[in-house]
């Protein structure tokens, strides 16, 4: 058992300043399981993430990764949210594993963000 | 963290006074004696452990000689449970105690279990507090032995002791009760209550970590096996060579405690219910455990949609506690709040506020400013809940 920060100042900085918080006008996706709300929302632009924002209601892991994902795949093309992994979200705050489960919602979010966007595409 | 912590957590420890340390620190450097040794430096440590006992006596009224020295309230409450327990067991094997007590005591009575006793567990009502008449239905005549909490370490409720060891009485059955939050901060006459056992710490009360006491009641039928063994000391009901520095600190602990008493509780009393009238007023917002009928210092309270560890870290600097701190590696949401009937989510948003002697007004509105606005911070960012 460690009594150590279970924070690190990653994860602090991007509690403490989730840029991307908030909702679009685009596709969105939104999950309740774990414990946690998820809602991720995204404005395309041609296939490419213009903007992404989010809502949680979680731990701060769950946070700072739902902040530190948005910040990381605005801009790039929304084909990659399906392919979308939390294990390097979990490496790099990091998230100690209890929490892994959390993380999950966020991929599932994720990747249904991706397929939503996919079928955005299609309609358009 | 850059900002200076402003600590309200209380119930979970206290700083030693800064009297009682200066003691502790001459004590190891000077009296260094075995109180059990039979010589000039052995009798001058026996004398501080005898002192020690006169204050802790005095402050909660009952013969020195009756009092036990342990490591703490955890190694109070096993030693009085277990002790008891098995001490009785040829008479029946029917115990009784509350879901909401201390893990000390609840993880023994579950041990107690495995080893074929039979524990009733007594749900609190919803304000925290037990139903007498319930409780009296629940005694039997093969019931041996009741443990009942006087203040509660997470919501600050309080628990009719007297009345509680009264019907005890009447049946012979014997009654502990851990005080650890409540000694030194509410009166206790143990010339007066019916009680058999009780246990005490000195970190919570401004005294040092890892030295804790058990009162046993003289009278017939009372009496506690051993957990240890190993020697003579203490009537052989807690062997071990005593830590005399560390008893002579709780003396003090306990001296300073008589005199500041009531000028400690008026303090802590005015500025629970300033911390109280600074948040209720928040939506959704609701105090867990009994308002009247509570050891004022511990503020429990919960936000609707709002999770506890992220408001324990939008918090900061202010040092306070989700469940019990005891309990705060785990994510599971307060055994205690569950038991009063809140939600998970419910449980989970709670945080204790918990005041002490130096806590300031300045620190309490400090609070209140930063709940207020994590609050508000963490319900913005969090998705509206489904219908």
């Amino acid at each position: 058992m460690s009594y150590s920060d279970p924070y690190s100042e990653r994860v602090r900085a991007l509690f403490g300043d989730p840029a991307h918080a908030g909702t679009l006008d685009g596709p969105s996706v939104r999950i309740d399981d774990q414990g946690v709300r998820i809602e991720i929302s995204a404005a395309l632009a041609a296939g490419t993430l213009e903007k992404l924002a989010f809502r949680a209601y979680g731990c701060p892991h769950t946070i700072a990764a739902a902040e530190a994902f948005c910040a990381d795949f605005e801009g790039r093309e929304a084909e990659a949210l399906e392919g979308f992994s939390g294990a390097d979200l979990m490496q790099n705050l990091p998230v100690p594993h209890e929490k892994t489960g959390r993380i999950l919602v966020l991929e599932d979010a994720v990747r249904s963000l991706g397929a939503k966007c996919r079928d955005s595409k299609m309609n358009s | 963290m850059n900002e200076k912590p402003v600590y309200l957590d209380y119930a979970a420890t206290t700083p030693v006074d800064p009297r009682v340390a200066e003691l502790v620190a001459a004590l190891f450097a000077e009296d260094y004696g075995n109180a059990s040794s039979n010589h000039a430096i052995g009798r001058r440590a026996a004398a501080l452990v005898d002192e020690a006992a006169e204050r802790l006596a005095a402050l909660v009224k009952c013969d020195p000689e009756r009092l036990i020295w342990t490591s703490g309230a955890t190694e109070s409450d096993n030693l009085a449970i277990a002790g008891a327990a098995r001490y009785r067991e040829r008479r029946g094997k029917h115990l009784i105690t509350m879901p909401t007590e201390h893990k000390a005591v609840t993880d023994m009575f579950r041990e107690l279990e495995r080893e074929g006793f039979e524990v009733t567990w007594l749900k609190p009502q919803p304000d925290g507090r037990l139903d007498l008449a319930e409780f009296e239905e629940a005694l039997r005549d093969d019931t041996q032995l009741v443990s009942i909490m006087h203040v509660n370490n997470e919501t600050g409720v309080v628990q009719d002791i007297g009345a509680i060891g009264a019907m005890c009485r009447d049946r012979d059955v014997l009654f502990h009760v851990d005080a650890a939050q409540g000694m030194g901060k509410l009166q206790i006459d143990l010339s007066a209550l019916p009680v058999d056992l009780m246990s005490f710490t000195a970190h919570k009360l401004y005294g040092p970590k890892g030295i804790g006491a058990l009162y046993v009641a003289d009278r017939p039928g009372c009496h506690i096996e051993p957990l240890l063994f190993g020697g003579g000391q203490q009537r052989r009901i807690r062997p071990g060579t005593l830590p005399v520095p560390m008893i002579a600190a709780f003396g003090l602990t306990a001296a300073i405690a008589k005199e500041s008493i009531h000028a400690d509780l008026e303090h802590i009393a005015g500025l629970a219910e300033r911390l109280w009238a600074g948040i209720s007023n928040l939506p959704g917002v609701s105090l867990n455990g009994a308002y009247y009928g509570r050891f004022p210092g511990i503020v429990n309270v919960s936000a609707d949609d709002v999770e506890g560890e992220s408001l324990l870290l939008a918090l900061e600097p202010v040092c306070v506690a989700t469940g019990s701190a005891c309990n705060s590696q785990s994510q599971e949401p307060s055994a205690v709040l569950r038991a009063l009937g809140l939600s998970d989510a419910q449980a989970q948003s709670a945080i204790r506020f918990s005041i002490g002697r130096p806590t300031t007004v300045e620190e309490v509105d400090l609070a209140i400013e930063r709940y207020t606005s994590a609050v508000e911070r963490l319900r913005a960012l969090a998705p509206e809940r489904a219908a």
